[in-house]
């Protein structure tokens, strides 16, 4: 039991960045952008987190820094994407090569500053799912109101109704006065704002410091999580726990006796997602124009 | 428009200045590129010059420097070619860092085991890493066929799991891990391939010295030129990716022809990773694509799918990277090439995007 | 340049009623152009409030661009728009809403993965409220006579509910102006007549500016209160619609008498057509259909046990409202689509069906209703275009050879008249006659015995419509069995020995030429038994 509730905890905090990334990348795939550059963004996102706290002696102070550099990649990303419609897969490419060139050349040595855990009192005496929700880094509890926010966003405000029309049928959307590219720039801007914050999460609320190349494909599996969900949002959700639950598997088997493939483990998300796209290709599909760049007059 | 004066000449002056306006674009934004790294390796605290003098020392100056630039030309061009391949039948494989070490390994296994000639190992090697590429990209292939998985995210999420595959590989001694040595921690690489399956080399360090790899790598960039310009299966493939559905009138199975350009386009990273492995490395460990995966992809994206072009493009690359390896030494980070790198492709997607998009916001403006 | 601006004032008060001396909506000398080719060529137009205003021209007259300047999906190189009396910018089509010019386009304008109440407030600004939205589905629904279920997704509604929604989606935003583009098209007799009088209404109640693109003279005849005709990029007349009749009409639409049969089809005036009727043939049958059946990839059903069959040397004209499975039937004989059950004959022995070009092997050429998405690859040359199917005739085992290549194109330009000025010339930039006749071209030199035409003059200028249409009789005349798949009653009439009707993917009646009854024709197409 004490095992169970140890690895559960272990998933939930490893599930925490992923999260607010994937909340982003949810948002921007059903505007129509299939945005590899996440990877980026929460690679940024973690540096200047780190960078940031140095900065302003404040790990709290991080995590701003780290939203602001995942709002920079979602800029340029956007520009290149869906103002001058250079192929949105090159652009995710280099910048991911960018950031994490920029952030291994300038790697720093900063000493470890991490934001403050929050335990909630009662709550995280619960058996087994207690200190999983209610004993974690302050920041986690965001999440307790972006999701919320987020689904409500998408799919009930005006907004989330025209960036859905972008993504599923931009032609359509166009001809009614919706502006296609800029919905689907602000829907990568949002993107590049929580996934820098989960980036920034990772660093300054999980690990307390900067390492290179520190998403080590987080990024990806955040991809991966929104195709797993059948691009829905408590199907993504899904998805980034059960890949938390693979990584803190990896984690703490050895540990408790077992020996379980690590390798077999890191890569299970890319080969769940592979799965459930093959199972579920024709029920749950992802929007229509997903990926293809939007120009009047050419469809 | 806003220069235009009473009395100017309008007509006979826009086609020049739009015609000058181009490789205006080009030297502008590479300018900006470059001024962009410039000011990195001066915050980093480090000189420019020096920077540059580095670059130019380890991929141009010298034979051997020019040796290690072709080295590393050779899998980004063939890499290339494949991404050109199938991006020709309209299909976007993304997954050739993927494709690559997953071919390298099967080179490897060859290479190791298999008992023969030195030569028709190394042959067989080679052919082993090309199949080995084209299964892992066949996997997407039959997903998009069978099942209409997108191929892009397919290709993509395939890479990860060929890292792990070749990790597991490598840290198993059944499989491709290292001889025990007595005494020794054991590393999670395989043994070195025996003299005889190598690729010859040559001239001899510290002179000119290169890998024989570069002449597969043109061997492929020819005939695949060659092929897609004259071939049938050149007008068939652009056919496809020009227009699906009339390509499919005209009788071209789409699963046969695109699949196969798909396949073969993997089948080139895996001979990539096949070449760098015989040619140079000589051993399998879990970091070796080392990137040449993504950046054969750029190469192909910066030469706008036309392999003759591809070539100067991937020798610009090789030179980044030979000098990259020479960057170290004057005490700036390595990495700075990835940086030039993503910036330099960057600034070659801006001009014409840019000017595209001057087309559309101001139609016939001219006229 | 401009005439003062009082004699301006003057030509056009002289037209105006006196009640509505401003127009709702000016367009004052629009010019538009695309390449080399002038879609406006200094085009005025004046609508007033409350008015039903026609555009009538044929395909190609310019009538769609002119509208498309005006809801800002195109930026004209000249000109000025006017509204109430004052000058108006209109970039985008964000702007042309904010102005309250709203469109039923011609392909639908909606989301299909979306319900139609979130389709009805698409493009609004303020707050999503569901059940408001709704209620305003039905409300507006109600008040029009347009029902349809608020919840239901746009994906599973037919063509006729498609462009209620479309129109819900309009009206409930209040427009000043309601363009419609060839809203019949997808509509049957009795859906048409109900959408005239809907706008009737709209017009009358709201007083909103109407103005109804078409280049079906007895649409604008019956529904309009004014008319401008439009041909060749310029306007060339207008008329108040109750001191016109339809030979003045098409005589300024055509720019000449409407004699021939062709021009008569190419103006869509039935009268001139219901006499004269061919005798069918007794060829050898070399297309025979039995009871095919086909799903689309949704569930929904395609074709539901159609039968046909086409004889040597005659023309089966498939008559029935769009979206009742002529495309389907089309791709099926395209090698495009696979079947669930049922075969296809061609010259009597069974052909695979959804086998990539084992149709063109079995002798069916294709002219496809787009040709676009897949008669032509627009990004390859002329020369190219005309060996799609047939590349065999030009290569060896491995290689295209160039010389053959250009020698075929030139031999094929020459004898199909194609206005093109070299072999080399990318598709894109050749005119749609001018494509049109690449395809009939590339498809009759690989001597068919069955030629399918779909929409074959679709899109086109009289001169290439008149064209089309004597080759495909010359076609049938050759021996060549073909069938005509069109939306154009007109067409049908002209060009068929022999109607068929189709509907819901079946075909539900069947007559010669010689017993062709109009109104018999339009209950079936309405799927009313007769």
């Amino acid at each position: 039991m004490d095992s169970v509730e140890l690895i559960l905890a272990s998933a939930v905090r490893l599930a925490v960045p992923l999260a607010f990334a994937a909340l982003g990348e949810w948002i921007a795939e059903r505007a129509g952008t299939l945005n590899i550059s996440v990877e980026g963004m929460m690679l940024g996102g973690a540096f200047t987190a780190v960078a940031g706290a140095g900065l302003t002696g404040s790990a709290s102070a991080g995590l701003l820094f780290g939203v602001a550099a995942g709002l920079l990649v979602a800029f340029v990303h956007a520009c290149f994407s869906h103002r001058l419609s250079v192929n949105t897969y090159v652009v995710g490419l280099t910048l991911n090569v960018l950031v994490l060139g920029l952030t291994s050349f300038l790697l720093l040595k900063t000493e470890s500053r991490q934001v403050d855990k929050l335990t909630i009192p009662l709550l995280s005496d619960i058996p087994v799912i207690g200190p999983a929700l209610f004993d974690q880094r302050w920041p986690a509890y965001l999440l307790a109101a972006l999701v919320p926010a987020a689904w409500w966003l998408v799919r009930r405000s005006r907004w989330g109704l025209e960036a859905r029309a972008a993504g599923e049928n931009p032609q359509s959307a166009d001809v009614t006065g919706i502006d296609v590219n800029k919905r689907r720039r602000q829907a990568l801007m949002l993107c590049g704002a929580l996934a820098g914050l989960g980036g920034a999460y990772l660093a300054v609320a999980e690990v307390g410091t900067f390492n290179q190349n520190m998403t080590a494909g987080r990024g990806y599996m955040v991809i991966a999580a929104v195709i797993f969900g059948g691009w829905t949002l408590r199907g993504t959700l899904a998805g980034v726990l059960v890949f938390g639950a693979a990584d803190a598997m990896r984690l703490a088997l050895p540990a408790l006796g077992y020996t379980l493939n690590p390798q077999f483990l890191v890569a299970s998300p890319y080969i769940l997602a592979l799965i459930a796209m093959t199972f579920f290709a024709t029920t749950r599909r992802g929007p229509a124009a997903l990926g293809r760049p939007f120009v009047r007059g050419i469809t | 428009m806003t220069l235009t004066r009473p009395g100017a000449r309008h007509a006979d002056r826009a086609p020049v200045r739009s015609r000058l306006r181009t490789p205006l674009l080009y030297a502008v934004s590479f300018a900006v590129a470059l001024a962009l790294a410039a000011a990195l390796v001066t915050v980093g605290g480090h000189s420019m010059a020096d920077a540059l003098l580095a670059l130019y020392q380890g991929s141009l100056d010298g034979g051997a420097s020019i040796g290690q630039t072709i080295d590393e030309t050779t899998p980004l061009l063939i890499v290339a070619i494949g991404a050109i391949v199938s991006a020709r039948a309209g299909i976007f494989n993304i997954g050739q860092e993927g494709q690559l070490i997953v071919g390298a390994a099967a080179g490897a296994a060859i290479g190791l085991f298999v008992p023969g000639p030195g030569w028709l190992v190394g042959a067989l090697a080679l052919l082993g890493a090309a199949l080995a590429g084209a299964l892992w990209a066949g996997i997407p292939a039959v997903l998009y066929y069978w099942r209409g998985v997108d191929v892009v995210v397919a290709t993509l999420l395939m890479v990860f799991v060929a890292m792990q595959l070749v990790s597991f590989a490598v840290n198993r001694d059944y499989l491709l891990q290292e001889t025990a040595v007595e005494g020794q921690i054991l590393s999670p690489q395989s043994d070195l391939l025996p003299e005889g399956v190598r690729l010859p080399r040559l001239g001899e360090y510290p002179d000119f010295n290169l890998g024989t790899g570069f002449v597969i790598a043109l061997a492929v960039t020819g005939v695949v030129a060659y092929l897609l310009r004259h071939g049938k299966w050149g007008f068939r493939l652009r056919m496809l990716g020009l227009n699906p559905v009339a390509a499919r009138r005209a009788g071209v199975r789409a699963a046969a022809l695109g699949g196969g350009a798909l396949l073969l386009s993997g089948g080139a990273a895996g001979l990539a990773g096949g070449v760098m492995l015989t040619g140079g490395v000589y051993r399998i460990q879990a970091g070796f694509a080392d990137n040449v995966g993504w950046e054969g992809l750029l190469v192909a994206l910066v030469a706008r799918n036309h392999p003759l072009v591809a070539i100067p493009v991937a020798l610009f690359f090789g030179v980044l990277r030979a000098g990259g390896g020479f960057l170290a030494s004057t005490g700036v980070p390595r990495y700075l090439v990835s940086v030039v790198t993503a910036l330099l492709v960057l600034a070659a997607a801006f001009p014409a995007a840019y000017a595209e998009l001057r087309k559309r916001r101001r139609p016939a403006v001219e006229a | 340049m401009s005439m003062p601006p009082s004699t301006e004032h003057a030509r056009s008060a002289g037209t105006a009623a006196p009640a509505a001396a401003v127009p709702s909506v000016e367009l004052r000398r629009i010019t538009k152009r695309f390449g080399s080719v002038v879609a406006c060529d200094d085009v005025s137009l004046s609508v007033r409030p409350g008015e039903i205003h026609g555009l009538l021209g044929q395909n190609g007259a310019g009538k769609s661009t002119l509208m498309k300047i005006l809801t800002g999906l195109v930026v004209p190189d000249s000109g000025e728009i006017m509204m109430a009396g004052r000058h108006v910018e209109v970039n985008d089509p964000q702007t042309a809403t904010a102005l309250g010019i709203a469109m039923v386009h011609q392909h639908f304008s909606l989301v299909g993965r979306m319900r139609v109440w979130e389709n009805a407030v698409l493009g609004e600004l303020g707050r999503v409220d569901r059940d408001h939205a709704r209620r305003v589905v039905n409300e507006v629904g109600e008040r029009y006579g347009l029902a349809v279920n608020p919840d239901a997704y746009v994906d599973d509604l037919s063509t006729g509910e498609r462009q209620r929604v479309e129109l819900i989606k309009c009206l409930r935003r209040r427009p000043g102006l309601l363009i419609l583009d060839e809203p019949t098209s997808v509509l049957t007799l009795a859906e048409s007549r109900e959408l005239f009088s809907v706008l009737r209404r709209v017009t009358t109640d709201e007083n909103t500016t109407v103005i109804l693109i078409s280049h079906k003279l007895d649409e604008i005849l019956h529904a309009t209160d004014r008319v401008t005709i439009m041909r060749g990029g310029a306007v060339v007349a207008r008329r108040d619609t109750a001191g016109t009749d339809a030979r003045d009409l098409a005589r300024a639409m055509v720019g000449r008498e409407p004699a021939t049969w062709t021009a008569a089809s190419a103006v869509g005036s039935m009268d001139a057509l219901v006499q004269g009727g061919r005798a069918a043939t007794e060829g050898d049958v070399r297309l025979r259909l039995t009871d095919v059946r086909a799903t689309a990839r949704d569930g929904r059903p395609l074709l539901s046990g159609l039968s046909l069959h086409v004889r040597a040397g005659e023309i089966l004209g498939i008559a029935g409202v769009e979206g009742n499975g002529q495309a389907a039937l089309g791709d099926l004989l395209s090698s495009l689509l696979d079947l669930d059950g049922g075969t296809v004959e061609v010259g009597g022995s069974a052909v695979p069906t959804g086998e990539p070009g084992a149709m063109h092997r079995a002798g069916v050429g294709v002219v496809p209703e787009d040709r676009h998405a897949s008669g032509c690859v627009l990004d390859m040359s002329v020369a190219e275009n005309l060996v799609l199917t047939d590349l065999d005739q030009v290569s060896g085992s491995v290689l295209v050879s160039p010389r053959k290549l250009r020698e075929r194109a030139a031999r094929l330009i020459e004898e199909f008249d194609i206005a093109v000025p070299s072999p080399d010339t990318p598709m894109r930039l050749l005119s749609g006659g001018n494509q049109q006749k690449v395809v009939l071209a590339r498809e009759l030199a690989a001597r068919p015995t069955v030629l399918v035409a779909a929409q074959p003059t679709r899109g086109l200028d009289v001169g290439a419509t008149e064209y089309m249409t004597e080759r495909i009789h010359q076609a049938a005349r050759d021996g060549i069995a073909v069938l005509l798949i069109s939306t154009e009653l007109e067409e049908i009439l002209t060009l068929a020995h022999r109607v068929a009707v189709i509907h819901r993917g079946a075909i539900v009646g069947e007559m010669t030429r010689a017993d062709v009854d109009l109104e018999r024709l339009g209950l079936m197409m309405g799927g009313r038994a007769a």
